[in-house]
């Protein structure tokens, strides 16, 4: 569905991209991981056709982003809503302007509104609602007209709990209806949530890409037991269950506690960033 | 082999609902916030009142001067109506979110202006015919005319209201440069005071003033002077064009991250 290859965009003395290449296919969910400043927006803004890049290739379905508009769903990384404009308002408007008109307009609204948990507050003016409604109207905007290609840059941050699970329900939801999605964000249990491949940028390109327990099977996890409640042995190692049987056949002191820890996608992204750091 | 109108007749007609939804949108956001478009109209309405009987005893056509040059020195402050409704969709980053829909930017472009538009006519229009019901002004002898004055007029400042928006960091700019460009260019193009009875130096420089133009297509228009509006109207419209081209390629662009305060 969406295939970017070798994208590179500089502003000024600042490269943004250098060579970033990332493809999501139709039904699967990419989340993409990054410092700041590793091309996550970047990469969104241009295959939003916001940007143009200064070299490299995307496609939307075989179309340039230029003949793919209305294809694409954005939720961009700041709230960008009209503060006087109501909830229902805003899903009109982008609603008509992807195509909808009246009965398939008003039940695209009103099913988002039950996703999103909006119902409440379709006649509120954005400018009133909480950091985490006004969050849901902005997705909710993006969703409106069934998007293909739905590309989310962090549209959790700052939200609350209930914003987060509404938020992850209608993905995995367009996910399973076929929709690609491109969900950047530093919430990394969102992304186990989602089942979501996992792709890691660091200064402009794609650094790792894979399933999720693919790209943790070689990362050590971590077994603690703590013996008389005083002394602690710690083990860093790559299948933690082994070790934990092996440890308490090995020790005759009485055990007080035992803390087993898989590898998490924290222990990837940390582990590519000391990597490529070196 | 023949051609399929159909597409092309839906493509039209999907043009125009989505530009009908954006002007619909931006309308809702001008009724709501319509303070600035009730002090362009009252202001003036009260301005005229009180001035004429000063206009009145001081120039032989006192009641046109006081009706058109006020209407003209109100329209430039309205330059702020248009540039503001364009600044707000950079600060609230709205502008972005719309490029990324399926309309092209000339849809956008029509769809945002279109209401300022007709504020900008209505506003126009209402002093015309307050200056006839309050103070006296003669009902124009080809209100048509008028009309035409008032669109071309309404044209220019929108345009230039755009290139202002897209050229400053804030709104604090933006009503710096439009509040003082406002006064200084309609009080330099006779707004207030006939040029006849302004310095020389004055005189010469009013020519760079659009307020000069617009005020001297507005009487020509106001006295049925056909043949009088036309150069300042070709002025205006030459000025609308270039500042709307000039608008119009930056919106279309967007305004990247960079440029705000």
């Amino acid at each position: 569905m969406l295939v970017a290859t070798d994208l590179v965009k500089r502003y000024g003395d600042v490269q943004a991209l250098d060579g970033f290449t990332l493809s999501v296919a139709a039904g699967e969910i990419v989340g993409l991981l990054g410092h700041n400043g590793a091309g996550k927006t970047t990469f969104v803004e241009i295959v939003s056709h916001l940007i143009r890049p200064d070299g490299g290739r995307v496609t939307i379905d075989g179309r340039p982003p230029s003949a793919a508009r209305g294809e694409v769903g954005v939720a961009p990384q700041h709230l960008a809503l009209y503060p006087s404009i109501t909830v229902r308002e805003h899903l009109e408007l982008y609603g008509r302007l992807a195509g909808l008109r009246r009965t398939a307009l008003h039940e695209a609204i009103e099913e988002l509104a039950v996703v999103l948990r909006l119902t409440e507050i379709m006649d509120r003016r954005t400018g009133r609602l909480s950091g985490g409604q006004q969050r849901r109207t902005q997705a909710a905007s993006a969703l409106v007209h069934r998007p293909r290609l739905l590309l989310l840059d962090e549209p959790t941050a700052g939200a609350d709990l209930e914003t987060r699970q509404a938020m992850l329900d209608v993905v995995k939801q367009r996910a399973g209806e076929g929709a690609a999605v491109v969900y950047t964000t530093h919430y990394l249990p969102e992304l186990t949530e989602l089942r979501a491949t996992i792709a890691v940028a660091r200064s402009g390109r794609i650094i790792a890409r894979g399933a999720c327990d693919e790209l943790l099977r070689d990362l050590p996890g971590e077994v603690r037991v703590t013996l008389d409640g005083e002394e602690e042995i710690a083990v860093s190692t790559s299948d933690p269950a082994a070790a934990l049987v092996d440890l308490l056949g090995r020790v005759n002191r009485p055990v007080t506690s035992v803390d087993v820890r898989n590898p998490s996608l924290d222990d990837l992204y940390r582990s590519l960033a000391v990597t490529h750091a070196a | 082999m023949l051609l399929d109108p159909a597409p092309r007749r839906l493509g039209v007609l999907d043009a125009l609902h989505r530009i009908g939804a954006l002007a619909r949108h931006n309308l809702i956001i001008r009724l709501r916030d319509p303070g600035q478009m009730i002090s362009y109209v009252a202001m003036p309405m009260v301005l005229m009142l009180v001035l004429k009987p000063l206009y009145v005893r001081a120039l032989d056509q006192g009641v046109a001067q006081i009706a058109t040059g006020l209407m003209v020195m109100f329209s430039v402050f309205a330059i702020s109506m248009a540039g503001n409704a364009i600044l707000s969709e950079r600060t609230w980053r709205t502008w972005d979110r719309l490029r990324v829909s399926r309309a092209p930017a000339f849809e956008l472009l029509i769809g945002k202006t279109l209401p300022l538009f007709v504020v900008m006519i209505a506003q126009q229009a209402i002093l015309i015919v307050y200056g006839c019901l309050a103070i006296g002004l003669p009902v124009p002898p080809s209100p048509p005319l008028v009309l035409l004055a008032i669109v071309i007029w309404a044209f220019a400042l929108l345009s230039l209201g755009a290139v202002l928006a897209t050229l400053v960091r804030s709104h604090g700019e933006l009503s710096v440069i439009s509040d003082v460009g406002a006064l200084t260019l309609s009080s330099l193009g006779g707004a207030l005071v006939p040029l006849s009875i302004m310095p020389g130096w004055a005189q010469a420089a009013a020519h760079v003033s659009p307020g000069y133009y617009a005020l001297d297509m507005m009487q020509a228009a106001v006295r049925g002077d056909a043949a009088g509006v036309v150069p300042s109207a070709a002025v205006l419209l030459v000025l609308g064009l270039a500042a709307g081209a000039f608008a119009a390629r930056r919106l279309a662009r967007g305004w990247g991250r960079g440029g705000l305060l």
